[in-house]
């Protein structure tokens, strides 16, 4: 495309105003309300604490064995989250991370499956994508244990601490 | 404390009463002295008699009968049983239970007692904070303890203690070992061995020649892999410090339910495979990343666990050969047995 001087300074002008507009609505946190995201962003991490709590063994129906997810998988280790959807030998197909979430709680827990679309579901998925935010999505990846992020201490995730020993 | 020579030993000073002066001068000084010590004095140099022991770590039983897990100890009790050469005795790495009651503990010494060797345990917190120990020492004995095996000083400690988090909290002890068995639970904090232990253990080796091998058992490692989970010992570096003024340590641990090693100064490092379930890994490097098994199949219930021995030689150094349930899980550096 063949640009005159004039035609630059009217690009220049409407770049130099979107670019103002742009900062303005950042100002604002457009789309959203600076109290709209702050309320996103705490219903968010009640998911993230109700799938800990699950991770960890509040919903007896998970485990006829006494097993619970943190039992093999501290912090979410080695669920490989953000490797799905993947295929899964079990399975003979390929599977979203929700239902692997179930093929753990029916074998080596042997309990019962969850609503695959209910909030438990949805809260365990939080929790563990959340232990594993910033890592790279690499779907299908089936090679190797992937890591979650590091965690010096706490859960992991934004909460109130406990107050005992060393959570404070 | 406990010696898992006791008998040998007794045989020996009835033997060597006949000698005379090696039996007076080993009562007089109240030294715990065994043949290959003998040998060591008279040539100025440490010798071992080669031999293999085992170990056995993290069976986690539950009380619910017939669980998964008492059968995986049952495996794993057969395959030292079935090890040739047999070895001459077996360490216990920590969790024999999963909830520390009673009826788990009972239930693993029952499972442990169809070793056709001896065995020496020492305690995980799986075991302990239901009672701090007093059904694990009932049935186990101290969890401090040391003993001389062919020229090689054996020494187990509780690596597993915590600063008191339950009583300001007003907890009982079923709370407290809720937490406990959290492995990334966010209240206890690091654990260790703790200042009695420390001194115990200075004292323990002090009279010790430089030049004798020594192998160091605790629950978690002797070294800071990862805090997070406690794969560590919170005296690690004054246990280190101690032990520095020795030619050659191996520490062996459990907890980690995982292949891993490292070499610090002169101790080398090496995690136990558990007989309950793999752990992962966690988010850092490692110093040996060789020493990473591979990814285990989920499919398959029992990969990644699994036994261990270690065959001790005449120098004093020594190979640890992991031996899983299920094949496929040790890479090219596993499989040739790792250097200690």
């Amino acid at each position: 495309m063949k640009l005159d001087g004039k035609i630059i300074r009217r690009v220049v002008t409407v770049s130099i105003g979107a670019s103002a507009l742009a900062t303005a609505l950042s100002a604002s946190a457009y789309p959203f309300s600076k109290e709209e995201l702050a309320e996103q962003e705490a219903a968010l991490l009640s998911a993230v604490d109700k799938g800990y709590h699950l991770w960890h063994g509040s919903n007896p129906a998970m485990t006829t064995n006494g097993l619970a997810c943190g039992n093999c998988h501290p912090d979410a280790a080695a669920a490989n989250p953000q490797t799905f959807p993947k295929y899964v030998p079990m399975f003979g197909k390929v599977v979203p991370f929700r239902e692997m979430v179930n093929w753990c709680i029916l074998n080596p827990q042997a309990g019962k499956a969850l609503d695959v679309n209910g909030e438990d579901m949805t809260a365990m998925e939080a929790y563990a994508f959340y232990l594993h935010r910033s890592k790279p999505i690499e779907p299908g990846l089936a090679a190797r244990q992937t890591a979650p992020i590091v965690v010096d201490s706490g859960t992991g995730y934004p909460r109130k601490p406990t107050g005992i020993g060393v959570d404070k | 404390m406990a010696d898992i020579e006791d008998l040998s030993r007794r045989r020996f000073l009835g033997i060597t009463g006949k000698l005379g002066l090696s039996t007076l001068v080993a009562q007089a000084v109240g030294i715990k002295l065994g043949m290959v010590d003998i040998v060591s004095a008279q040539t100025g140099k440490a010798a071992v008699t080669p031999f293999r022991f085992a170990i056995i770590s993290d069976a986690h039983l539950y009380s619910e009968p017939g669980h998964k897990f008492d059968a995986q100890l049952e495996q794993a009790v057969a395959q030292v049983n079935a090890m040739d050469p047999l070895p001459d005795f077996v360490l216990f790495g920590g969790d024999v239970a999963q909830n520390g009651t009673e009826d788990q503990l009972v239930k693993g010494q029952k499972i442990l007692s169809k070793l056709k060797m001896p065995l020496k345990v020492i305690p995980g917190e799986h075991d302990w904070y239901l009672d701090m120990g007093t059904a694990w020492r009932g049935l186990f004995g101290d969890e401090t303890w040391s003993f001389d095996h062919k020229g090689v000083h054996f020494i187990g400690m509780n690596g597993i203690l915590v600063e008191d988090f339950w009583t300001p909290a007003g907890m009982s002890p079923k709370e407290r070992m809720t937490v406990m068995e959290m492995l990334e639970s966010p209240i206890p904090g690091p654990w260790g061995v703790h200042a009695k232990q420390l001194e115990w253990l200075k004292k323990d080796v002090e009279k010790l020649r430089p030049d004798t091998p020594i192998v160091v058992f605790t629950h978690g490692p002797l070294w800071d892999y990862y805090p997070r989970w406690n794969f560590q010992t919170k005296e690690a570096p004054e246990i280190r410090e101690i032990l520095s003024k020795f030619a050659h340590v191996m520490s062996f641990h459990g907890h980690v339910h995982q292949t891993v090693f490292n070499k610090i100064g002169n101790m080398t490092s090496v995690g136990a495979l558990s007989t309950s379930w793999p752990w992962p890994y966690p988010p850092v490097t490692k110093p040996f990343p060789e020493s990473q098994m591979n990814r285990v199949d989920p499919s398959i219930a029992t990969d990644g666990m699994g036994t261990q021995f270690v065959d001790l030689k005449g120098d004093g150094f020594g190979i640890y050969q992991h031996v899983p349930f299920e094949e496929g899980v040790l890479t090219d550096f596993l499989q040739k047995g790792v250097k200690v």
